[in-house]
């Protein structure tokens, strides 16, 4: 049993229960319902249920298995059957919370700002966020991805990326 | 089967002039270093050189895109071993093996044995093509929605395979794929979860959102490290042990043959190129006496899934060739360049021009050998990768991913797909959720649903209406003799065991 497992009293008896994969799986169950109610109230149509519906069901019946087996009686013989997570090395957590933070600034920004400015910055960013101190390999390295990789993006690709300079769309 | 004089004719076109063989080098090299690049795909490659196309004479034309797109076909496994970043559907069943085997310092041997299979698979690919183009595209008629039903059921089998240790979970993963494959307009031209966004009724980006499951899952966990592959030792790119990779993979022939015919078979059908790769891989696994090995970086998982992918290009040309229909992407734009030159693909382009039907298979062949010399100098550049420190490997390799999303979906669609599936796939990574089995569903969502359709349209409700398909009988007693063989060959073992405790 892992620390990220949680004991509570129910009844007289102790349980453990592991709840954050237990939210996990009910976000999924969650999820899947109001997909197939919306596509339910988007068209009740058999053409455009034949999938969801079946789909759903399967979903919501193992989630009831796995939800089922988020709970077991504390100290009984099952207890150490639960997913046994292996705890983050002391700072990885924040490490891999800072890198996908980054990486969704960078989704999201990229397309509005420019990716000549955008991508320049993440790896920057990036870079001294997983360590590297050197000014000169942060600006170099940085720049030179930067405009090598969307010199050759807009030059080839049909698609041209937007840009912040040289007046945004560039063709 | 083979028309002799065309035959010849074709040797006379080919051996004629040196100039068709020009461009074959450029084309396999744009082709692996277009491909190399996560989000950009084999379509994207072609396009690019689309314009050069008026300027060569048609066979020069057909020879450059073939190149291409052997050197593609291979170019996506070399981010999909190295860094479990599948630049495309086809190179999904690479990643199972593949990865595995580059963390644990295999990636010579990995690379190698995927270049084997690669060439191996489009040799198959082709000689069968050469033996069987007029057939092959008779037989590719017969196929209607029933039998892709099977197909797409067949696939989608491979989600109980990759369960892991839960079956529930792979399950549930699995379900939440098809599920998430099937957001967006249905045939009805109905929004289905789309939360009121014009940027999901196309449906979610499939490239990125498997990027993103993929790459987040192991480049997350990778940021904590120094390199890829953490001993020194291990991380050297040698030639020897590349070479040794190759040679291993002839030591499992019923593998790579098996993986080849059936790639050459699946990718004759529209979409078959891009799961041609699992399903041969879900038949490795099945076949194979200790199938719990597969996953943790067994060689058989790259050369079922390489071989099939490289061959299933040999099917999509058969198609192309013999019916003027495109497969996938990459052989609708050769279609396009059939149409800059004035001409049709199809059965009388097969009829009138067979000799340049037969060039061009015969020229492929020939780029089998090319893609083995110039794909092993490149694979050795391409392995220098495990050399180069995680903090500067994983900014880049996701600003590529996330740029090349962005070209893929032609708007920010892509890179939020991408970054949102990355969230997803590391989440469900330290739940135990398999992440392939998630992307095996969101790849076969939407295509299962349409066939299911279709079918369903075909039949009018009644299920006796599959009885009257042979092909999909034939295919459908297949799946299940393939699925119940395991269980057989358990049982089997289960009767001999007692007798060896005797003896």
């Amino acid at each position: 049993m892992s620390a990220a497992h949680t004991v509570i009293e129910l009844a007289g008896r102790k349980i453990t229960v592991d709840l954050p994969h237990l939210a996990f799986a009910t976000a999924i169950a969650a999820w899947s319902t109001w997909f197939c109610w919306d596509s339910w109230h988007a068209s009740p149509d058999i053409e455009n249920l034949i999938l969801i519906v079946p789909g759903t069901v399967a979903a919501v019946i193992l989630y009831g298995f796995v939800a089922a087996g988020c709970f077991r009686l504390a100290n009984g013989a099952r207890t150490q059957e639960m997913s046994p997570r292996e705890p983050l090395v002391a700072g990885l957590g924040v490490k891999i919370a800072g890198s996908m933070a980054l990486l969704a600034a960078f989704a999201f920004a990229g397309p509005l700002i420019g990716f000549d400015v955008a991508s320049f910055v993440y790896m920057l960013a990036m870079m001294a966020f997983l360590g590297e101190r050197r000014i000169t390999v942060l600006l170099l390295v940085s720049l030179v991805f930067c405009v090598a990789v969307i010199y050759s993006f807009n030059v080839f690709l049909a698609t041209p990326l937007p840009l912040f300079f040289f007046s945004g769309y560039a063709s | 089967m083979i028309d002799l004089s065309a035959l010849v004719a074709a040797l006379h076109l080919l051996g004629n002039s040196w100039q068709p063989w020009l461009i074959v080098i450029p084309g396999i090299l744009i082709g692996l270093i277009v491909h190399a690049v996560p989000g950009l795909t084999t379509s994207m490659a072609l396009a690019i050189c689309l314009p050069l196309i008026p300027y060569m004479d048609f066979l020069q034309a057909l020879i450059f895109m073939t190149a291409m797109y052997a050197g593609a076909v291979y170019g996506v496994t070399l981010p999909a071993i190295l860094l479990n970043v599948p630049g495309s559907a086809s190179a999904v069943g690479t990643t199972f093996d593949g990865f595995p085997m580059a963390r644990a310092g295999k990636h010579n041997e990995a690379l190698g044995l995927a270049l084997a299979a690669s060439c191996f698979g489009q040799a198959v690919a082709y000689s069968l093509l050469l033996v069987l183009a007029g057939p092959i595209g008779a037989f590719a008629l017969k196929l209607g929605p029933p039998e892709m039903l099977v197909l797409s059921i067949w696939g989608l089998t491979l989600i109980g395979s990759l369960r892991g240790r839960h079956l529930s979970r792979g399950l549930l993963a699995g379900v939440f794929g098809l599920l998430l494959g099937t957001v967006g307009l249905s045939a009805r031209g109905a929004a289905r979860g789309t939360f009121g966004a014009d940027l999901l009724l196309d449906g979610i980006p499939l490239v990125p959102a498997i990027v993103g499951l993929f790459a987040a899952a192991e480049l997350f966990n990778l940021v904590g490290r120094d390199y890829i592959v953490e001993d020194l030792t291990q991380r050297r790119v040698q030639a020897h042990r590349i070479l040794a990779g190759a040679r291993e993979a002839f030591r499992h022939p019923g593998v790579l043959l098996r993986g080849a015919l059936l790639g050459s078979g699946v990718g004759i059908v529209p979409g078959g190129h891009a799961i041609a790769n699992l399903l041969s891989y879900s038949q490795a696994r099945r076949a194979a006496k200790d199938p719990e090995k597969f996953g943790t970086g067994d060689p058989r998982g790259i050369l079922a899934a390489e071989s099939a992918n490289a061959s299933s290009e040999g099917g999509s040309m058969a198609t192309l060739l013999a019916l003027g229909i495109p497969t996938g992407g990459a052989t609708a734009v050769m279609l396009v360049a059939f149409s800059m030159h004035n001409i049709t693909g199809g059965p009388s382009f097969m009829r009138d021009h067979t000799d340049i039907v037969y060039a061009v298979i015969l020229s492929s062949l020939a780029q089998v050998l090319v893609l083995g010399v110039i794909g092993f100098a490149f694979t050795f550049v391409a392995g220098l990768v495990v050399k180069v420190r995680l903090r500067m490997l994983v900014p880049i390799i996701l600003a590529l991913a996330v740029i090349g999303s962005f070209e893929l979906a032609h708007n920010i669609a892509g890179p939020l797909t991408l970054a949102a599936f990355a969230v997803i796939g590391w989440i469900m990574q330290k739940f135990d959720y398999p992440v392939s089995a998630a992307v095996i569903g969101l790849l076969l969502g939407r295509r299962t649903e349409g066939d299911m359709l279709r079918t369903f349209q075909m039949s009018g409700g009644h299920f006796d209406f599959v009885l009257s398909r042979p092909i999909a009988m034939a295919m459908l007693f297949l799946l299940v003799g393939s699925m119940l063989l395991p269980y057989l060959r358990l049982a089997r073992t289960r009767v001999a065991e007692p007798e060896r405790i005797i003896q």
